[in-house]
């Protein structure tokens, strides 16, 4: 039996850093995998999704580029030639993990891990053993038990996988993987209905943030959201999908269900090792990552903790230190998250929601786009930036951004906040001109009523 | 003319109280009868009430600030009234003829000396708390740079006459203490100086001092224990530096006695077994005066009642309601009254008389599952009873091993008064009235 100081279940975003983190402190490292390398990320969620929403941003720009003085006629939308694009991406970066695991002399193993005894992993007929393990096995579209099985009925991982685009799209769930996707598709042209059982779509966002994101889908993308009523009698024909959203009955070619994720622990028999889960089958960990088995830990979406692939990886390489006697460190709880509607998304640290239900006394500084030179003169005028910060303090200790390259923007938002920066530090800090970045800062002045760009404030 | 609010007298003990809140603001029209404040006494805390109509002209008394009892708080009166620079007298406080009759019974003989006639102290004056010693001196440039700063100025030795601190004085402070080398975030920074915590005493080897260090620092910042966390660390501290206490434990078989009562219970009747204990205290400490009794090293007094202090667990700590004149009262009377004072007690309602006068407590952690505790005397008290949790045990009967339901009881006394085999006396006979079945059978 093959003796490893450290092995990792699962080659995502959480456990190839992982095992590459522990190669690189010396350790026998190997990392099993049942698909493919790079996990849903890279293979059914980031990666392949951005791939194609750049896609339908490349035909929109085309589209509307008489404005700069381009007269553009577009032959086609040649949907499948976007899928071999995505296709060609996902097997770059798949190519890219396996070199930099041989690199390091990680050993791959194919297939189901499962647990004999707490250092002890099956693999098909091999046995290998390691003093410690790493559970990063990730997380699965969860689907609503009523459904009636049909092609016509697809999760994110099956939709992707689609070469063509349906004429109508249904989408349940108004989280960010069914607004990202119908944004996507409603670019391309497709009608597409998304149904929200909540009362509103993209609730983890402040309502200010919300308002702009949905006004934007429903005025220019055209489309329909019906929120705080449940899909009900749901029906595929040879024909179409419908359902019942309240009074009314509403139809599509397909249906997209996005309605949150659920940890993959099949066949892994946990139980053997003695690893304990909550009672949504997530394996709940430390601080430190460490599960209740001393010598087991767990990393990214199967943790329950803010399921995004960022976090995955900065948890892994977490991890693989504390887990190879590395001076322990605990997980990073700031965590940045994106989204890439239509316009784009972004938030890290605090939101107003929160600190008012911490009864946390902060104060807001926003900035629209339509402010800047730079948003202008390229015509993305939509959205605004926001600091939270505290009030008895002046700390930044959260930050929204809608508009364009919001998710980009968000990394000054995340580095200022953990770096634990004041208001009035971010706001004297210079920001280059003409650049979107400048509307940090002049939201940062806005805190404090001191904007330059900005009318002053009716008294 | 505008009345004076006068801060009053809660029970014969209480020398000087606290405002915790004014429920009414200045400015604000009040009525006869209207709640006007809070207050703590060293016991609980108290509504205070309006004895004029008129409009809260001024509050002098902030909350939080110790002032004697009698002192002006505040001033009611008509809007536009002038308030008087030195408070009028007071009205005249009959309590200290009083309080010396007391002092001759039992019930005041905790006070170690007799109470004295209160002062009144302007309240103006109470009321300022000194923010720094006295010859504490410093330019406001100095005092202006080490604010910036965030350190702490007392701890800078000046040059300037008299030895003023100048604001050289701060700039070669910094330099000795290599605040350049000082790593802090912006955002901790503020914080510290906002808690006025000195960020030189937050300096890390190597690492970056952040919000978390100084949330720890403002964490570990002394802060005042509660009114009542202070009187119970007095009040102990006092006994157990003065009378010293030994202590005795006997195990009681409380098999029968529990079910008995659980057949009390059954039909009806409101017994616990606290009661039981309360009632076999009161009847032993009739059969052992001595035990009933205090002493200041020079004198004994022997009580003549037994006034019996139970002591309840409430947030924040515990207060100990006294049944007085316990030896005049039925099982059942007894057993009303604990359950009136302990209900009182955990809704904070108890008057201070309810809780002064005790001769001897019983302490009970039954319901905490503790095999034995020893308590500390209350002061100016003879003794006390520290009772256990009642636990299934194998135990000998006639040569036999058998499982009894048994309670272990310790009592702490003071030596001075009471002797070991005193003590075991004292104890055993407890134990045999809890033991003896048909003593209750004759009570309930």
């Amino acid at each position: 039996m093959e003796n490893y100081d450290l092995i990792v279940i699962g080659a995502g975003p959480g456990g190839y850093p992982a095992a590459i983190r522990g190669a690189q402190l010396g350790a026998r490292v190997a990392i099993v995998e049942r698909e493919q390398l790079g996990g849903t990320c890279l293979n059914w969620g980031c990666i392949p999704t951005k791939a194609l929403i750049h896609a339908a941003n490349v035909f929109a720009t085309v589209q509307h580029a008489d404005r700069f003085g381009i007269k553009a006629v577009i032959q086609t939308v040649d949907y499948a030639g976007m899928i071999a694009h995505k296709d060609k991406v996902v097997g770059q970066l798949r190519g890219g993990i396996r070199q930099l695991l041989a690199a390091n002399g990680v050993t791959q193993l194919t297939g189901t891990a499962r647990f004999v005894d707490r250092q002890t992993l099956a693999v098909g007929d091999q046995r290998v053993r390691a003093q410690k393990i790493i559970i990063a096995t990730g997380s699965t579209s969860a689907m609503p038990s009523n459904l009636p099985a049909s092609p016509r009925i697809v999760e994110s991982r099956g939709f992707l996988e689609r070469s063509s685009l349906p004429s109508s799209l249904l989408v349940m769930g108004g989280g960010y993987i069914g607004c990202e996707l119908a944004c996507m598709a409603a670019l391309l042209g497709v009608k597409v209905t998304i149904v929200e059982l909540l009362e509103d779509i993209l609730l983890l966002l402040d309502a200010d943030v919300r308002r702009e994101v949905r006004q934007v889908m429903e005025q220019q993308l055209g489309i329909r959201i019906l929120t705080g009523q449940p899909m009900e009698k749901i029906v595929a024909s040879d024909r179409d999908v419908s359902a019942q959203v309240g009074n009314e009955t509403v139809r599509a070619d397909l249906l997209l269900v996005a309605v949150g994720r659920k940890p993959v622990t099949d066949g892994l028999d946990l139980a053997a090792a003695g690893v304990k889960t909550d009672d949504k089958g997530f394996i709940p960990v430390d601080e430190f990552g460490c599960t209740n088995v001393a010598t087991i830990y767990a990393v990214g979406d199967v943790t329950g903790r803010t399921q995004l692939a960022h976090n995955a990886t900065s948890q892994g390489i977490r991890a693989a230190e504390n887990a190879l006697g590395k001076a322990r460190s605990r997980y990073e709880s700031l965590v940045p998250g994106v989204i890439f509607t239509v316009p784009e998304v972004a938030l890290v640290g605090m939101t107003e929601t929160e600190a008012k239900a911490k009864n946390r006394a902060v104060r807001v500084g926003k900035f629209r786009f339509g402010g800047l030179g730079r948003a202008i003169a390229v015509g993305e005028t939509i959205g605004f930036v926001k600091w939270i910060v505290d009030e008895a303090t002046d700390q930044l200790v959260g930050a929204a951004a809608v508009g364009p390259h919001a998710t980009e923007l968000i990394a000054e938002a995340t580095v200022a906040i953990r770096s634990e920066l004041t208001a009035r530090e971010l706001g004297r800090t210079i920001h280059a001109h003409p650049t979107f970045s400048e509307v940090w800062m002049e939201a940062a002045h806005a805190v404090h009523h001191e904007c330059v760009h900005a009318p002053p404030r009716r008294k | 003319m505008p009345n004076p609010i006068i801060m009053p007298k809660f029970g014969q003990m209480t020398e000087e109280s606290a405002i915790v809140e004014w429920r009414k603001k200045e400015g604000e029209r009040v009525a006869k009868g209207d709640v006007l404040f809070t207050v703590e006494t060293d016991k609980s805390v108290m509504e205070a009430e309006s004895f004029f109509d008129g409009v809260l002209l001024k509050i002098v008394v902030p909350p939080g600030v110790n002032v004697p009892v009698q002192s002006v708080v505040g001033w009611i009166g008509e809007p536009g009234e002038a308030i008087p620079e030195t408070p009028p007298p007071p009205r005249p406080a009959a309590k200290p003829a009083t309080a010396t009759a007391v002092a001759g019974a039992a019930a005041a003989a905790r006070a170690p000396v007799a109470e004295t006639p209160t002062v009144i102290v302007p309240a103006a004056v109470t009321a300022q708390t000194p923010s720094a010693p006295a010859r504490f001196r410093i330019s406001p440039r100095a005092r202006r740079l080490a604010r910036e700063c965030g350190i702490d100025p007392t701890k800078i030795t000046g040059s300037g006459p008299g030895g003023r601190i100048t604001e050289r004085d701060v700039r070669a402070y910094l330099m000795a203490h290599d605040y350049d080398r000082l790593r802090i975030t912006p955002a901790a920074k503020a914080l510290a100086i906002r808690e006025g915590i000195d960020v030189l005493s937050l300096r890390k080897d190597g690492e970056r001092v952040t919000v978390a260090d100084v949330e720890r620092a403002i964490a570990e910042k002394p802060k005042p224990l509660s009114r009542m966390r202070q009187v119970i660390a007095q009040r102990l501290l006092q006994s157990k530096l003065t009378q010293p206490h030994f202590y005795v434990t006997v195990s009681v078989d409380m098999t029968e006695l529990i079910a008995y009562r659980n057949g009390l219970k059954a039909s009806g009747l409101p017994y616990t077994i606290t009661d039981f204990i309360s009632m076999a205290v009161v009847r032993t400490l009739q059969e052992f005066p001595t035990v009933n009794s205090s002493t200041d090293g020079k004198t004994v007094r022997w009580y003549s009642h037994v006034n019996l202090g139970l002591a309840v667990s409430i947030e924040g700590g515990l207060v100990v309601p006294v049944i007085h004149q316990a030896e005049m009262l039925t099982l059942r009377e007894i057993c009303d009254r604990s359950k009136q004072l302990a209900e009182k007690a955990r809704a904070g309602k108890l008057t201070p008389d309810e809780m002064s006068g005790g001769t001897f407590t019983i302490s009970n952690m039954g319901m905490l599952n503790v095999e034995n505790f020893a308590a500390i005397i209350n002061p100016g008290e003879g003794g006390i009873l520290a009772v256990a949790s009642t636990q299934k045990q194998p135990v000998v009967r006639d040569d036999q091993i058998v499982i009894r339901q048994m309670m272990k009881m310790t009592l702490s006394v003071d030596h001075r008064l009471v002797d070991g085999a005193l003590a075991a006396q004292f104890l055993n006979s407890i134990k045999q009235k809890l033991e003896d079945l048909d003593l209750w059978k004759t009570m309930t």
